[in-house]
């Protein structure tokens, strides 16, 4: 059901523009790489040319020696271990006596510029003995020495960081009574973030103690609390400021090394840091998509509908743990819907490789199994002779209920969005009837808005606001939120403008600095806008009934009559009655004091399952996506072209459309690089240096350019979440799900081969073509059979 | 990217000598494939020999049924000349399909040519038009001038002043490029004359070359059903992530079936 929406708001609804859009598109905005202070030394860092030794020794002599040089660091001069989960510490800001992937951080230097300090690196002596690699998840899970990480319990596999074994409902009982079962292998291919701006942090150590921080992060919060912890500094005395960030898609949500080195060195030197990450770094640093491993089995009843789901999941996990507690639990977790899963089971194993640590990005762990399962789905729909459009709302899940693992769905307009992309994409007319060669598939999928549970444990708020207002008229919000380009620092200036009918040209927003700003644990899991939204309008609100009643008593009139719209406050009773809205503020100010107010939001923590890992999932809210893509194939090349991708997603609420559809298109662009370009890999033996990156470039690591990218249609369906800021949910990750599986399921539809391995890269395409011409020739699959619970 | 002397020689002959008094010295004619590879520190030349002030090297005409490009006309002359769209339609089609407007705007073809990138467009077109190659010194057939990847028969201090096609009866360039550097992962010319066929292959292989079966073929019947059935020997050809050599060699034929078909 789609709830009515409020129309009578004067911003929140309104395409707007992006508050900082002016100072990027001029290119006047201010990014990390930007600052330069007084006296700044540059510091390069020195990484491993090995995927696996122990750290024999390290020499630093010349190198320190050398003219300009102001200091050399190695892991000895900051040995505590960190990382993002508070459960899995195992990294060090440089290496101590293990390096465990090819570009690992051994030693940092700081000097007078760029040049010298790569010079200096080349004169640090490591002596190395090198240990067996572990390059696929199947060798490090088999292995029985040598581990990349020490077991955390004797005669354990030290590489396995993590195993979640999940069963809800009785799975084999489903699919012993399942009318057809569908079994499937799929691989998704590891994938990075490529944001334009590299990762580039400065660090400042005053003489008083303090340490400043700035760094294009996703997590000024966490960043703050590890650099106290790591380099045994009060809290209270790091300061961390996050400038605005060119793109992060997940790739600058933990502390990174060069956070660190610019911190220590900056101690030691007594000047700021500055280290700017190269390309190449940029792919070391990675975090980036896990290649999964993926068995599926589905099973449905007679009419279609679906019975059990059982999953079995390997993750390449990379060298270090990063978020990959997580992980392994999204890559079940988040699959109960937008179907009813009557019952379902997974098991899900994480381990540790000798190459760059996998982590978060866009829809983090629920990409891969989305794909595969929505692959599934599609073969289910053709089997049991259905349109696999009418087979999803065969199985759809509804509103106001809760998934077989347990999670609580609000609102939910999935059906909605099915119906939008079936309209517009002319589907009833096309799928399976267009020519060979050309084919449209569909896929649907759901995401996350917020996690309820804080990383580490914590009863306080997940994010905070505070505004104050000037005699002016100007109102400043302080706001936690991370602006990393996805419109948080704009979404707070709507919503002030909106409660407190001021312009919105008479916002300040001042964002991303410890020192003033109220926590907000940062920008990742789709949580910002709902939780910084509701924080946002707390404040406002407690503000607007202050103005209100100010006013309301200078009239004396019930405040309720009092407006505040368009830079006025009004009498709704009598509109020819107004005040400048500064008047009224300053009435108010009079009335109570200082003006400000702040505002915070926790999730609510009573939607989980009761059982381990059962609140790792758990949201507030979620997003509904459905994709048709239309695809047509070259079978002689192997080439696919994606010529359209219509995207119809329910974000509860779209509080500016414009950068909702933005969201929409950028996701289901990043997507569609997955399916058909992405591919982070490393060379074996046979093929270079073992372990060593592909292709740590933009040249040979391709994403689309806006050449390549096909044409996008997005519709906005509103839901309006009753507990989302204005209605709204995520969109910021979700639209990314269906995009993947949507391109299968419609080359499939082309010309009837099925591509359950990522990427659709020509080769990969032109190999299966060959396949499916030895087994029997290429033919257009045949149209469905049978209405909706028609049986056959 | 390391320091190095930069020199602007206004002839030839000054060119010659400065690469001879150099300790390591590389000619830049669009600077296109040098620039990258010092940037990256993987060429370090003690001196860098402009060719760009040479007017002998420039200029398109028609002679004795041959086009005649001068070394320094860069891709997008070539691709927007009137004599070559006119004469040899395919060797414009093919520069206008090199790299991205940056780099045909800079790019020549002597500087490609001498380069012998393996995966660069041009040596299709000089093998299956049977180009000769003019140097300051010197003519060298086509046939003997790529040697290897990155290796060709000249001399360390020799210039490339011109390449001469031959006017064929017809040519066409198909090319399945990398999407990124539009450099040939294949590329294929082939070119009908009134001495036969001769279909010139590039980036499939570390040394461009002539696909002879498929010329044989051709020459007995022009058309994309007389090659369907040959098959490339996937051996000798390049394999890497973009493409394995045995999906070079079905693109071999795949691009010169299309290439045939566009021959018309």
């Amino acid at each position: 059901m789609i709830r009515p929406s409020r129309s009578d708001h004067r911003v929140i609804g309104h395409p707007q523009r992006k508050i900082e859009g002016l100072a990027k598109s001029t290119g006047r905005a201010v990014y990390t790489d930007d600052i330069t202070l007084p006296g700044m030394l540059h510091g390069k860092i020195l990484r491993s040319p090995h995927p696996h030794a122990e750290i024999v020794s390290i020499d630093t002599t010349a190198a320190a020696a050398l003219e300009g040089v102001h200091a050399v660091i190695t892991g000895r001069d900051m040995p505590v271990q960190y990382g993002i989960i508070p459960w899995t510490p195992d990294e060090y800001p440089l290496c101590v006596n293990r390096v465990r992937y090819i570009g690992d951080g051994v030693a940092a230097v700081a000097a007078l510029d760029e040049d010298t300090a790569n010079r200096a690196l080349g004169l640090i002596d490591v002596e190395y003995r090198e240990l067996p690699a572990y390059l696929t998840p199947q060798e490090a899970a088999a292995a029985t020495t040598d581990f990349i990480h020490e077991p955390k319990k004797p005669g354990h596999n030290g590489n396995v960081t993590k195993r979640v074994r999940l069963e809800f409902g009785d799975v084999d009982d489903g699919l012993d009574e399942s009318e057809l079962v569908v079994e499937g292998d799929y691989f998704f291919e590891g994938t990075t973030h490529t944001p334009i701006e590299p990762h580039c942090a400065i660090g400042l150590f005053e003489g008083d103690g303090k340490l400043t921080v700035w760094s294009a992060t996703q997590v000024p919060h966490y960043l703050h609390r590890e650099l106290a912890r790591v380099l045994d500094l009060e809290g209270a005395k790091v300061r961390v400021v996050q400038p605005l960030v060119g793109g992060a898609f997940g790739g600058k949500s933990e502390p990174f090394d060069l956070e660190f080195c610019v911190a220590k060195l900056s101690m030691m030197t007594g000047r700021p840091v500055k280290i700017l990450y190269t390309r190449e770094e940029v792919f070391y640093a990675h975090r980036g998509r896990h290649p999964f491993h993926m068995r599926y089995r589905t099973g449905v009843d007679g009419e279609g509908k679906l019975k059990a789901v059982d999953a079995e999941i390997l993750l390449d996990g990379g060298a270090y743990a990063s978020f990959g507690l997580v992980t392994t639990y999204y890559a079940g977790q988040l699959l109960c819907a937008p179907y009813a899963l009557p019952a379902y089971r997974f098991d899900s194993t994480r381990v540790y490789t000798n190459k760059p640590a996998c982590g978060p990005k866009r829809g983090h762990g629920s990409v891969q199994p989305r794909f595969a399962f929505e692959v599934q789905m599609d073969k289910l729909a053709e089997r049991v002779g259905m349109d696999p459009i009418e087979f999803r709302r065969l199985n759809f899940i509804g509103e106001d209920t809760r998934t077989i693992n347990e999670l609580r769905i609000t609102s939910n307009g999935f059906l909605e969005c099915l119906e939008a992309v079936e309209r517009a994409s002319d589907w009833k007319a096309r799928f399976r009837q267009l020519p060979f060669g050309q084919g449209l598939g569909i896929a649907g999928s759901t995401y996350i808005s917020g996690t309820n549970y804080p990383i580490y444990p914590n009863d306080m708020p997940q994010s905070g606001v505070q505004i104050q207002i000037d005699r002016s008229g100007r109102v400043a919000v302080f706001s936690g939120g991370s602006e990393i380009g996805q419109g948080c620092d704009s979404v707070v200036a709507y919503i002030a403008a909106e409660e407190l009918g001021v312009p919105i040209s008479h916002v300040r927003v001042l964002r991303g600095d410890t020192d003033f700003t109220p926590v907000d644990l940062g920008a990742y899991s789709s949580r910002v806008t709902f939780m910084l939204g509701n924080a946002c309008i707390q404040a406002a609100r407690e503000l607007r009934a202050k103005v209100q009643s100010a006013v309301g008593e200078a009239w004396e009139c019930p405040p309720d009559r009092v407006d505040l719209l368009g830079g006025l406050a009004v009498d709704t009773a009598d509109p020819a009655r107004s005040l400048p809205i500064a008047e009224a503020f300053n009435l108010a100010e009079a009335r109570f004091g200082t003006l400000g107010a702040t505002g915070s939001y926790n999730t609510p923590k009573d939607v989980h399952g009761e059982y381990r890992g059962g609140t790792i999932g758990a949201s507030p809210a979620y997003s509904f996506t459905a994709h048709v893509a239309e695809v047509r194939v070259d079978v002689e090349t192997g080439i696919v072209e994606v010529e359209k991708i219509w995207i119809a997603h329910d974000c509860g609420k779209a509080l500016n459309p414009v950068l909702v559809e933005g969201q929409m298109e950028g996701s289901a662009y990043m997507g569609y690089a997955e399916a058909l370009m992405e591919e982070q890999i490393f060379k074996d033996a046979d093929h270079g240096r073992a372990g060593l990156h592909n292709a740590p470039s933009l040249l040979d690591y391709r994403i689309p350019t806006s050449l390549d990218t096909p044409a996008m249609e997005s519709f906005i369906v509103e839901s309006n979440d009753p507990e989302g800021p204005y209605g709204a949910k995520e969109a910021g990750e979700g639209p990314l799900h269906p995009s993947i599986p949507a391109i299968a399921n419609a080359i499939y539809d082309a010309i009837g081969v099925r591509l359950d391995r990522l990427p659709f890269s020509p080769p990969n395409v032109w190999r299966r073509i060959r396949e499916a011409e030895a087994g029997g020739g290429l033919t257009k699959p045949g149209a469905p059979s049978r209405e909706v619970g028609v049986a056959p | 990217m390391h320091d190095f002397a930069f020199h602007r020689p206004s002839s030839l002959s000054d060119a010659v000598a400065a690469m001879q008094a150099a300790g390591e010295g590389k000619f830049m004619a669009g600077g296109q494939s040098l620039l990258p590879v010092m940037k990256l520190d993987l060429a370090q030349p003690t001196d860098v020999i402009s060719l760009a002030g040479l007017g002998e090297l420039r200029g398109i005409r028609v002679e004795d049924g041959a086009v005649v490009v001068g070394a320094a006309t860069t891709h997008a002359e070539v691709a927007d000349s009137d004599v070559v769209r006119g004469s040899i339609p395919a060797l414009a089609d093919l520069a206008g399909q090199i790299g991205d407007p940056q780099v045909r705007n800079r790019g020549t073809l002597g500087g490609s040519v001498a380069h012998a990138d393996p995966a660069a467009d041009y040596p299709a077109a000089l093998l299956a038009l049977g180009a000769t190659v003019v140097t300051d010194r010197r003519e060298i057939p086509a046939d003997d001038f790529f040697q290897g990847m990155f290796a060709t028969a000249l001399a360390e201090d020799e210039i490339v002043t011109a390449v001469r096609f031959p006017i064929p009866d017809g040519a066409a360039y198909a090319k399945f490029p990398n999407p990124a550097s539009k450099y040939a992962i294949v590329g294929v010319m082939v070119a009908r004359t009134g001495s036969g066929v001769r279909v010139g292959v590039t980036g499939a292989s570390p040394t461009p070359h002539r696909a002879s079966r498929f010329e044989a073929a051709l020459a007995a019947d022009f058309s994309p059903s007389a090659i369907a059935g040959i098959t490339i020997d996937p051996s000798g050809l390049a394999s890497d992530p973009d493409a394995s050599a045995a999906y070079r060699a079905h693109l071999v034929g795949v691009m010169a079936k299309r290439a045939v078909e566009a021959c018309g």
